[in-house]
């Protein structure tokens, strides 16, 4: 009956001040208990409840009210609970506050003026502002002072008076900056020369040195590739191999050239979509294509493919924006001022991709991919053909000279020969190496938002955005391309300060926001903002050039302060965020590997091409679903760095994944530094560490001198880039003479710890005390760690 | 000693409690300050499997999680559907299927899908009365002791990703497994073994691999290790060939000694927790070939589980279970493939079922003779169901679908209410009936069971507070006791 009267009431004047009595009285209490998920800040399903406008507005299934008609309202049928949506969640309203809202609906839904939208709450937040660059502040100890960096840092340690440690010794500190900027330790020769190197220049040639080291590009991709998630399989259930190393050496080679870390950006999101895209930029793309993918059988391929853009939102708010994206998936989000609308706004840009989507499509799984041959395929290829083309001429003119013979082709033993050669020569024919690459489809995909995060619910359709809070884009700019730029575009404040302070965690533990992938309301705050700005601000002035920033950084004064702990900074911080000295930093995964191929000698300086398969402990493999073989490298590929071993999701391989290297199966923006057990037993057992040692001692042996005390300081050199102290040079030669001796009088346990072949005239039980006494080398915290 | 060794140490300690007290917690010094030998029991807080209180006290100590890879099929084994037998050959009704997605969607829409009635015989057991088919008489023999889960509903229908939410709570991968939360949040008893170990058996792999086990964005301190049942049970546990317990006694002492000198120089806490971690390490080394030594099991227990000592079969890894959580190890996870029966119910299922029948039962007697069914948990279990529609997908053999709204599980132990059943299915089979469970309230009861209250268990990353039950979850109080 109320519904037929309604217009009614809506038309009349004097019915509105009834109206908005009634709301006031009977309907804003109920919408009060709605408001706890439903207002402008929390925006649930993106409603809001809270203002007249709001509530006209919809949400994430459009609208949800017709001014007076409660029938075609899905406000009323939720709350009614006659349709699918059934609101409250788990509840019900009484009957008489359900009815208000019927009522208050065919009344026009009268609201009384003046209740206004508000701003939304977060906008305001620091790491949202522009990036303000302050003058380096004044320090007394101007003496201490090297560059910029340093007057932020000391301001702060004298305004709590306290002093900077002093710097750390030279050995030390060249194993520091050649880990830091190579991943591997220096030489015997490096070491010898800087000693050597009086000049006040000695420091800064080193680092000229490292910074321009092909490996310092392997060491700093390494970081990039746990942004990157990448791996050489597919993950999932199935996890089979995917060729991708021409992104990992594109990522490599990038930063070696030093290449604007804007550009370096642009290619990776969007290289296919630049003006004749090179080979090298469609190769960068692999970028968002390292996500893993789903071919189990029976499975949705919309599903995986969905999953796949979702994380590359979440991958850019992490790497770049420094926002938990991630978390405006399924709702709103809870803190920043994010909306589930914004967030598929953003999948909008990332969801062009001409990936499957259906059972259909199988036999093309993992499309896009494309033939990246490098310059040596491209010449074996060519060489192939022409041998190719060669035989089969000289093919054609015997045929010829058969036919004109008029002998039977098929009998003779000539042509069954040449038939056989091209056969066989074709089976040979070189394959050219393949990437998973971006591709846009002509026409993009409908975007929408998933209900609850899921994609079977469609919300209402959105077209590709930039967040509100965040600088904008022109509405004629906004392809995935334009989103590129703008991640590395002069007023986004975000992208600069996330990797300065990337840089930093790197080098000192601990970001200069410590919660380095969410500058977010419930993010920490930075213990130096002027400092992170000044470094923003520097990147940018700097051209972006990376090279530059690690320059800055390693040649401060509080990077090359001693990391030994002091009783007086640590009552006043005792987590040292003031940095009153260095940390002490456990090598990563890789560089654990590195570290001991480089004491050992062994090491491949090779860089880059395919992933190579280092000794595996047996029964490693058994865990997969799909038994995958190890076919175990052999010669250099043996020794190669860390970064090359293949590195399968499902079954990773222990020795990395034991020292925390990431999964692979999302972003990683700072590893785990762990201190287990298996660690202990991998670096004490594992065949690798044996061989390491075996190549050390024989290195101590030949090159070390020619008394014990003079070679274990070579192995010590070696292994730590320092001499030992007297007490471990008094226990390693106990712990030698101990082995020795029992060695001459087993000689057959010599035999077995030897793994690497013994040459000629070699003292067995001699290379096996050693090899048994460098093994403590390699055990010892101080290899493990960066002092 | 020498003089200069008591320096030394004298030292260190001054260095350490002046030096490295904040942020390394209270360390007992005791290994490290003892010199020379290495000692038999750990340092307590330089080891973070070291065993902590929950959040109220606990019913049981350990979990015993046997996961039966590929969906093991309920009308086959628990859940027992005269009806379903009646319609058996007719087609689905159209209701049930409205709105549903299925793995394989193409076989179910080439050809309207007709019910399948079981032709496995049922009978009841116990005092309990519980039904359980031909294919697990040894199970029956213990039917008391089991208390049932029907009508349970999971998220996803493809097995990679079931198996990640059974596991992890998130059908995404890369969250932290149960075995990883309940170890972050109460340690391991065990002083030299870890605290969540991981079994397999069967012809493959669980899918999904490591992901199933793994400790996410908690510390990788908690994450599963894979024991072998032959051989080493844990990579690079055994010492380098030519080096015997002797030698690497005193390696593993000798590196202690020049730690120690690094320690009283740098001040760093974190060198204290490595000496601790060699000293595990060297332990483990003892405990783990002691562990898998079965010479010290009777004949008749070895019969009972039908256990073949070097292989790794699920009878083996049930033996070792029991072996593992009376050493105190927390989490044991058993995963034994595959019981994916798309296409024949007949001899795959019957051979499957035959390896994990009387080795499960022979779990529970045994652990319940040794006074050890109290303080442990059981839980057997699938990553889903499978559907009361048939597949055919070879001439004249019939199998199942995935089916995710309405599985079977089962759980024994201590906390909860033995020889019972909760939750229920609809005549057919096909969704639940009575209380509603679901894979969050399995977790959030394990985690109560242990003294874990859900919603407390969290772990902040990327801006947000994580749970194994993410935003679920309710504690099956019904079948407790």
């Amino acid at each position: 009956m109320l519904r037929s009267i309604a217009p009614l009431f809506a038309a009349a004047a004097f019915a509105q001040d009834a109206g908005v009595k009634f709301f006031e009285t009977d309907v804003r209490p109920v919408l009060a208990t709605c408001q706890g998920c439903h207002n402008e800040r929390n925006k649930m399903s993106g409603l809001a409840l809270d203002s007249r406008e709001a509530v006209l507005a919809g949400g994430n299934r459009g609208a949800v009210l017709k001014p007076g008609s409660a029938a075609e309202s899905v406000l009323i049928q939720a709350v009614e609970q006659t349709g699918a949506l059934k609101m409250p969640p788990g509840g019900k309203l009484k009957p008489e506050q359900a009815a208000a809202l019927r009522k208050w609906v065919d009344m026009g839904a009268p609201w009384p003026a003046g209740n206004k939208v508000s701003k939304r709450a977060g906008a305001d937040h620091w790491a949202f502002q522009p990036v303000k660059r302050h003058d380096p502040p004044a320090v007394k100890n101007t003496a201490w002072v090297r560059n910029p960096v340093d007057n932020f840092i000391l301001a702060r340690l004298e305004k709590e008076g306290l002093k900077p440690s002093p710097e750390m010794d030279k050995p030390g500190l060249l194993r520091r900056v050649s880990l830091d900027l190579t991943g591997l330790p220096p030489t015997a020769q490096e070491l010898r020369e800087f000693l050597a190197d009086s000049s006040p220049e000695a420091y800064d040639k080193v680092v000229r040195r490292l910074l321009s080291s092909p490996h310092y590009g392997e060491r700093w991709g390494r970081h990039w590739l746990d942004i990157a998630r990448y791996a050489d399989s597919d993950g999932y259930t199935i996890d089979a191999p995917r060729t991708m190393w021409r992104y990992r050496d594109w990522v490599i080679d990038r930063i070696n050239e030093d290449v604007p870390f804007g550009e370096f950006v642009v290619e990776q999101f969007a290289g296919d979509l630049l003006p004749d895209a090179t080979q090298d930029q469609l190769i960068a793309t692999g970028f968002h294509r390292n996500t893993p993918s789903n071919y189990e059988g029976g499975i949705d391929f919309e599903q995986y493919r969905v999953e796949a853009v979702v994380d590359r939102v979440s991958t850019t708010g992490a790497a770049f924006l420094g926002l938990t994206l991630g978390c405006a998936r399924c709702h709103d989000h809870k803190y920043d001022p994010v909306s589930q609308k914004e967030f598929y706004q953003l999948f909008a840009y990332l969801n062009n991709v001409n990936e499957i989507t259906k059972e259909a499509e199988r036999p093309e799984f993992n499309r896009p991919v494309m033939e990246v041959p490098t310059p040596d395929e491209i010449e074996r290829k060519k060489a192939f053909r022409s041998q190719f083309q060669a035989l089969s001429n000289e093919f054609i003119k015997y045929i010829r000279d058969l036919n004109a013979a008029r002998a039977d082709a098929r009998k003779d033993l000539g042509f069954k020969e040449r038939m056989a050669n091209l056969r066989a020569l074709r089976q040979r024919e070189p394959k050219y190496t393949t990437a998973l690459v971006m591709q846009e489809l002509a026409t993009p995909r409908e975007a929408y938002i998933h209900l609850s995060g899921d994609f079977t619910r469609k919300g209402i359709a959105v077209k590709p955005a930039i967040p509100a809070f965040l600088p904008q884009l022109p509405p004629e700019k906004n392809t995935r391309l334009d989103f590129a730029r703008w991640l590395v575009a002069a007023n986004n404040p975000l992208t600069p300060r996330v990797t300065m302070n990337r840089f930093w965690q790197q080098y000192f533990g601990k970001g200069i926001v410590e919660t380095e992938d969410d500058f977010g309301a419930v993010g920490s705050k930075p213990s130096h903002p002027e400092l992170l700005d000044w470094l923003a601000s520097e990147f940018v002035r700097q051209k972006w050039s990376q090279k530059e920033m690690h320059r800055l950084i390693v040649t401060s004064a509080v990077y090359r302060q001693s990391s030994k702990n002091r009783d007086d900074a640590a009552e006043v911080d005792p987590y040292n965020k003031l940095l009153a000295k260095q940390n002490r930093l456990r090598l990563e995964a890789e560089i654990v590997r590195d570290a001991g191929l480089t004491a050992s000698g062994l090491l491949s300086r090779k860089i880059g091409g395919p992933s190579v398969y280092p000794p595996l402990p047996e029964g490693a493999n058994s865990v997969t679903q799909v038994k995958r073989e190890w076919q175990t490298s052999t010669g250099g590929d043996r020794y190669r760095r860390g970064i090359y071993t293949y590195f399968q999701r499902s079954a990773a391989f222990p020795g990395l994944l034991v020292f925390d290297a990431p999964d692979a199966t999302s972003t990683c923006t700072r590893r785990n530094r762990s201190n287990t057990p298996l660690q202990a037993l991998t670096t004490l057992n594992d065949l690798a560490f044996i061989e390491f040692s075996q190549g050390l001692a024989r290195r101590a042996l030949k090159d070390g001198g020619a008394t014990d005390a003079e070679r274990i300081d070579y192995a010590f050199q070696l292994a730590g880039a320092r001499p030992p102290r007297d007490t471990e040079r008094r226990k390693f030669q106990e712990f030698l003479a101990g082995r020795l001796e029992e060695f001459r009088t087993s000689p057959e346990r010599a035999e077995e710890m030897l793994k690497m072949p013994v040459k000629d005239g070699e003292d067995k039980p001699l290379l096996a005390a050693w090899t048994s006494a460098s093994r403590l080398l390699l055990n010892l915290d101080s290899f493990l760690t960066r002092e | 000693m020498t003089a200069e060794e008591q320096l030394l140490q004298f030292e260190t300690r001054r260095h350490f409690f002046s030096r490295c007290g904040i942020g390394v917690g209270k360390i007992a010094l005791a290994s490290l300050l003892s010199g020379g030998r290495i000692l038999a029991e750990p340092t307590g807080a330089t080891n973070p499997m070291a065993a902590k209180k929950g959040h109220f006290p606990a019913k049981i100590k350990n979990v015993i999680y046997l996961f039966m890879c590929g969906g093991p099929s309920q009308f086959e084994l628990y859940d027992f559907k005269p009806e379903l037998q009646k319609y058996d050959g007719k087609e689905c009704p159209e209701a049930l299927l409205k709105g549903k997605r299925f793995a394989f969607m193409d076989t179910f829409t080439k050809e309207k899908p007709k019910l399948l009635g079981s032709k496995r015989q049922f009978k009841q057991h116990g005092k309990s009365g519980a039904y359980l088919s031909e294919l697990l008489p040894h199970l029956g023999g213990v039917a008391d002791d089991l208390t049932f889960v029907r009508g349970v509903a999971t998220e996803n229908f493809n097995h990679g990703p079931a198996k990640c939410f059974a596991n992890t709570g998130s059908v995404r991968f890369g969250r932290p497994s149960m075995g990883s939360w309940v170890t972050y949040g109460i340690g391991s008893e065990s002083t030299d073994l870890p605290g969540f170990v991981v079994l397999q058996s069967g012809p493959r792999g669980p899918r999904g691999g490591a992901a199933l086990w793994a400790s996410g964005f908690l510390p990788t301190a908690y994450q599963g290790v894979p024991f072998r049942s032959g051989g080493d049970p844990i990579l690079n546990l055994a010492r380098p060939a030519g080096v015997t317990q002797a030698h690497q006694q005193k390696a593993i002492e000798t590196i202690r000694d020049m730690n120690l000198s690094t320690l009283a120089e740098t001040g760093d806490g974190e060198i204290a927790t490595r000496i601790a971690q060699y000293e595990m390490a060297y332990r483990m080394q003892s405990s783990g070939p002691e562990l898998i030594d079965f010479s010290t099991e009777s004949k008749e227990t070895i019969a009972m589980y039908g256990a073949e000592p070097g292989k790794a079969t699920y009878a083996n890894n049930c033996l070792l279970a029991r072996r593992l959580v009376e050493r105190g190890v927390r989490f044991v996870q058993l995963y034994h493939a595959d019981w994916d029966h798309h296409a024949d119910l007949g001899t795959p299922l019957t051979d499957v079922a035959r390896e994990i029948d009387q080795p499960s039962a022979a779990l529970i007697r045994d652990l319940k003779k040794r006074g050890l069914l109290d303080e442990t948990l059981v839980i057997w279990s699938g990553e889903f169901g499978r559907t009361p529609m048939g597949e055919s997908r070879e001439n004249g053999k019939s199998g199942r679908n995935h089916h995710i709204d309405a599985y079977t599980l089962w759980m024994a132990g201590g906390g909860i209410k033995p020889g019972m059943a909760i939750g229920g299915t609809d005549e057919l089979g096909f969704s639940p009936a009575g209380d509603k469970v679901e894979v969050h309230d399995i977790h959030a009861t394990l985690l109560h069971l242990l003294g874990l209250q859900h919603e407390k268990l969290t772990f902040r990353f990327q801006g947000r507070d994580f749970r194994l039950t993410d935003v679920k979850g309710t504690v099956l109080k019904n079948m407790l006791a």
